[in-house]
């Protein structure tokens, strides 16, 4: 037989006929105490000694009772006192015998009462008599204690133990004392001989498959210890943001867009009515691309929103009073916005023509002439979303919008009015920084103006949204360097260790 | 977004709200879209705007929609204006590229210096917004005592004359300035005259306003000293020159009610285009200035309801246009139709939707209670999208960390530290889209293929441990004359294994996993890339077509990254796993 080396250790210090307390086998073995009991317990599992458990009372004293050790008890102290005074004569006043005695503090009350009760004298207005046939010495309280102190079995009656125990002189408690006794079986393990069985410290294929892992040891690790970081891959944390975003807009009924980075100016901006003279059509805010004008645009929508440009849409429509040219609509550059894909979505070339209700939206990166900075990127990704359906509310606008960015735990979200080239009425959003409080801008939205809708063949309502994708996540992630999230300056620990959103 | 500098003192004034703090003001203005910026080095409060209420520009226009506001103005206002005495006669020389003219004479004026600031903020402001910087329009604003009309004959009127110059044709003593200077050289010569040169550049003739003792101003660079505004002066001449006669028109409006709010009186002149000139095709050619006529649009009841959400009575339409400063009547027929007049110095109305707006402002988008819209659709993601992201979840699975890179890049990056030649038969080596106008030399073209950016990122990250897994699945592009907008743009799956003991193998068997999920037939020919060691590099092919390469990459490319460990890579196009 094999047995682990402590269990062997155990085994050989007990005893079939005497019973050997844990701490005689420790004090044999040279083990821990919990060792050895851990190690008793798995030999009577395996049948081959058993365990015997004794309670016995404990009985120690506390501080207060040592100290009345020395001192003698307040109540003996009051009546030596008392003595010492003549008190066994004539009565004395109280407050001299305390005096006397030297008692002072919680001692005096406790002096007083187990003075009375005791039979040591008696107490009246304020003086004392003490009873000179008491004997304080034969006090079974007082004997008990100095018992206790001694060592020795205090010989006292339960009362009397139940009395220094509720007096908080002694501490009442229980323990267990385990003894070993080999059993028959344990004996014969012995008598056949048993072998210490070595400690191991890998569980390896061929001990599984020997079956020796039953033998074995396992040497102790420190389990408190740290261990290497197990790296696996992750997907990026703004990628994950994505992702939730697309959920939430999926879950809201919400179908997404696709479409092409490098478009036409028409499908960027002239669709969007933004003003050919517009600032931000200027060379310095796109990336305009070396390659040749766009030829395929259907020539009744240029048409169409050459008008609406420059005469304006409906009879009481204006236009603006800016150049429009068909030759600067075809150039072609990196959109500035996903709303590119809004228009082609609705104007039915990037599929099928589209009949109220529709919701859409899109998750893509976007290309704006910017300063590369902590909070701005050439490149972003943008949230873009529509609605489209007959008589559309401003107050439909505000009910999605709250119901999207509930879901991100913006709540109480304001609609300041605002402006866009292109939707009428428009509105930023305001919302709270979940953790900071912050009132941050969380979006701009609004209503497609009829010069937008009109020219693309939509004639109901369609009401949409944008917001940085960036901004969201930075807001989730906590990151304050924008460039931290994305692009080739990225800290690759950095998205090691960014928390996972969901 | 335009910025409003604002003394509230004048405030104060013009509102009549003299107890008014200033936190009140910047409450009521936020209420009205106007942003406390900061302060001014000199204590005006600066507010943001979006680009729509450019009459807003200068305290007298704030002022003014407090006013409406707060209920103490109501309906359409259009100031008193005296009959023209003076003419601007636009001679036929006037540059084609710039032909149109327009202006007022004001009298009464009497500026502080808080007025004439303002005053020249306003001009300023107006240049920067609607003048396009100068270009569409641009404001000169003279002291009309200084100006010498040129009777054409006996007994006629003052005039003056826009016309054109040659550059070193006539000379004038510019603001600034001591020394009489031709126009060509006030763009060589002078501060202001540099900034705007491009403006007037290119042309043969510049433009320039005379008077019958000659050449006054040089629009739309600079004006000359001797008309120059003080607080002393009493009456002004505005002129105005650009490329679209509504535009200046309206900029004219804007800069008479500022005017007129504070006290002074407008008097029209006359715009008389010669024969020869460009006459605005849509007013004619003999034009009285300025055009301070209304505006007016119809809107019906039941679209400031159904866009709104609210249900109205007219009386509280009716009641909502007259508090955003305009007015409006109505029959009450079956379907009621507002006619709106709209003040002449709007610039952003049109069209009625932007009444509706004006009503919903007016009655408080804040009042609205928003609701959830009742219209049902069916959600879901596009293919590609999904497909991108499964492909994701495979590399992420493998131990990859998923990348997300920027599609800009450039030459440098693309192809030179690659090893590769632009417009090579190499992967990755085909023709650039380039952006025409780069303002960084890190960022002129879209990538051709990712690899580039993943081995850049390892570059960047030397100092943090190995191993360095990384992947992404994103946008590459070139140029390909057959698309319709000249540009390819694809979906790349791009991998790199960095670490200790990357290998060909390490990367084949990762690319096989991928390929795996996909149940796409991966085979690894032969092939030789410049990124990568010759000998330990392969064409990717799928189901049969070559789409990607895979290989060892090279050392002379690893030291050119500064990277100390091996690096195995491969890339693909996204489509093979379809």
């Amino acid at each position: 037989m094999r047995l682990p080396e402590r269990q062997l250790a155990v085994l050989e210090a007990a005893s079939a006929t005497d019973e050997r307390t844990i701490d005689e086998i420790a004090a044999e073995t040279g083990l821990k105490p919990e060792t050895v009991v851990g190690a008793a317990f798995d030999l009577r599992d395996e049948g081959l000694c058993s365990v015997a458990e004794r309670t016995a009372e404990t009985l120690d004293l506390t501080d207060e009772g040592r100290r009345y050790v020395d001192d003698g008890l307040p109540e003996t102290r009051l009546y030596r006192a008392g003595l010492a005074l003549d008190a066994g004569e004539a009565p004395v006043s109280m407050g001299r015998v305390i005096g006397e005695a030297d008692l002072d503090g919680p001692e005096v009350d406790i002096a007083l009462s187990n003075f009375a009760r005791k039979g040591f004298g008696s107490i009246d207005s304020g003086e004392l008599r003490v009873d000179p046939d008491a004997d304080p010495d034969a006090d079974p309280e007082g004997a008990a204690l100095a018992a206790l102190a001694a060592g020795d079995d205090p010989g006292a009656d339960d009362a009397v133990l139940e009395r220094l125990d509720s007096r908080g002189l002694v501490d009442r408690g229980e323990s267990v004392t385990r003894s070993v006794t080999l059993t028959d079986d344990g004996v014969d393990a012995l008598m056949t001989g048993v072998e210490a069985a070595e400690a191991v410290s890998e569980l390896t294929p061929e001990l599984l498959a020997s079956g020796e892992w039953r033998d074995v040891e396992f040497s102790e690790y420190n389990v408190k210890a740290d261990a290497p970081t197990t790296r696996g891959g992750r997907k990026h944390v703004l990628r994950r943001t994505a992702d939730r975003v697309k959920d939430v807009l999926v879950g809201m009924g919400f179908q997404e867009m696709e479409g092409p980075h490098a478009d036409s100016d028409f499908w960027i901006n002239d669709c969007l009515f933004m003003p050919q003279d517009h600032p931000a059509r200027t060379h310095w805010d796109r990336f305009a691309l070396d390659v040749d004008p766009m030829d395929e645009i259907p020539e009744e929508l240029i048409d169409r929103v050459e008008t609406a440009h420059r005469e304006g849409w409906g009879e009481d429509g204006d236009g603006y009073h800016s150049p429009w040219s068909e030759e600067f609509a075809r150039e072609v550059a990196l959109r500035g916005h996903t709303t590119s894909l809004s228009m082609r979505y609705l104007s039915g070339i990037a599929g099928a023509d589209l009949d109220p209700p529709q919701r859409y939206f899109s998750v893509e990166k976007v290309y704006r002439n910017d300063t590369l900075d902590p909070t701005h990127l050439l490149e972003f990704f943008q949230i873009e979303g529509w609605v489209m359906a007959e008589d559309l509310s401003v107050r439909d606008l505000m009910g999605t919008f709250e119901e999207f960015y509930r879901q991100f735990g913006i709540t109480d979200i304001r609609f300041k009015p605002h402006y866009n080239p292109y939707t009428e009425p428009s509105f930023e959003l305001f919302g709270e920084h979940p953790e900071t409080g912050e009132e941050i801008e969380i979006g701009n939205s609004g209503v497609f103006r009829e010069e937008v809708t009109g020219p693309l063949g939509v004639d109901c309502d369609v009401m949409a949204w944008g917001l940085a994708l960036e901004r969201l996540a930075m807001l989730t992630t906590g990151a304050e360097d924008i460039r931290d999230l994305h692009g080739t300056l990225a800290d690759i620990e950095f998205l090691r260790d960014a928390e996972v959103s969901y | 977004m335009p910025v409003v500098d604002i003394d509230t003192d004048e405030l104060r004034g013009l509102t009549g709200r003299t107890d008014a703090s200033d936190d009140e003001f910047k409450e009521d203005l936020f209420g009205l879209g106007l942003e406390f910026e900061g302060e001014t080095d000199d204590g005006l409060l600066q507010f943001e705007f979006a680009p729509d209420r450019l009459d807003r520009l200068s305290v007298e226009g704030v002022a003014r929609s407090l006013r409406y506001h707060h209920g103490d103005d109501r309906g359409v206002y259009v100031p008193e204006t005296n009959d023209p005495e003076w003419t601007i006669e636009v001679d036929d020389s006037v540059p084609d590229e710039r032909p149109y003219v327009t202006g007022a004479v004001i009298r009464g004026v009497d500026l502080d210096e808080g007025a004439l600031e303002s005053l020249i903020q306003l001009q300023e402001k107006l240049h920067a917004t609607m003048g396009r910087g100068r270009a569409k329009g641009a404001i000169g604003i003279h002291d009309l005592a200084m100006l010498k009309g040129a009777p054409l004959q006996e007994g006629s009127e003052p005039s003056i004359t826009y016309r054109g110059v040659e550059p070193d044709g006539d000379t004038f003593v510019p603001l600034d300035a001591n020394d009489e200077l031709t126009p060509a050289a006030v763009l060589d010569e002078h501060d202001t005259g540099r900034t705007y040169a491009d403006l007037v550049a290119d042309l043969e003739r510049y433009p320039a306003i005379y008077d019958e003792l000659g050449l006054f101003s040089f629009p739309p660079v600079i004006n000359g000293k001797r008309t120059e505004v003080t607080t002393g002066s009493r009456e002004l001449f505005v002129e105005l020159t650009g490329t679209d006669q509504w535009t200046i028109d309206r900029m004219c409006n804007i800069v008479c009610y500022a005017l007129s709010a504070r006290g002074a009186t407008i008097e029209e002149v006359k715009v008389n285009y010669a024969d020869g000139a460009a006459a605005p095709s849509e007013y004619g050619a003999e034009l009285v200035r300025p055009n301070l006529d209304l505006d007016e649009k119809s809107v019906g009841h039941d679209r400031i309801e159904t866009l709104l959400g609210v249900d109205f009575e007219p009386e509280e339409v009716v009641d909502c246009f007259e508090r955003a400063g305009l007015d409006a009547s109505y029959t009450l027929d079956e379907d009621v139709t507002y006619e709106v007049e709209i003040p002449p110095y709007r610039v952003d109305v049109l069209h009625p939707l932007d009444l509706v707006d004006d009503v919903g402002r007016a009655y408080g988008f804040d009042e609205l209670e928003p609701r959830y819209p009742d219209v049902g659709t069916v959600g879901g993601r596009h293919e590609r999208s999904r497909l991108e992201d499964a492909v994701r979840t495979s590399l992420v699975g493998l131990g990859f960390e998923d990348l997300l890179n920027f599609h800009m890049t450039s030459g440098t990056e693309n192809y030179d530290r690659m090893n590769v030649e632009p417009g090579s038969a190499a992967f990755g080596g085909g023709e650039p889209v380039e952006i025409t106008e780069p303002y960084s030399e890190e960022y002129t073209q879209l990538r051709t293929w990712a690899l580039p950016s993943l081995v850049l990122l390892l570059e960047r990250n030397t100092h943090n441990a190995y191993p360095q897994d990384v992947a992404e699945v994103g946008f590459v592009a070139e140029r390909d004359d057959s698309e319709n907008t000249n540009v390819a743009e694809r979906r790349h799956v791009a991998g790199a294994v960095a670490r200790r003991d990357a290998s060909y193998e390490a990367a084949k068997g990762r690319l096989q996993a991928v390929c795996d999920d996909f149940g796409a037939e991966l085979a690894t020919p032969r092939t030789e890339h410049p990124s990568f060691i010759d000998g330990r590099t392969a064409a990717v092919e799928i189901d049969g077509e070559r789409v990607g390469v895979i290989g060892e990459v090279h050392p002379a490319v690893l030291v050119e990254h500064d990277l100390e460990v091996p690096v195995a890579a491969f890339e693909f196009d996204l489509d093979a796993l379809r």
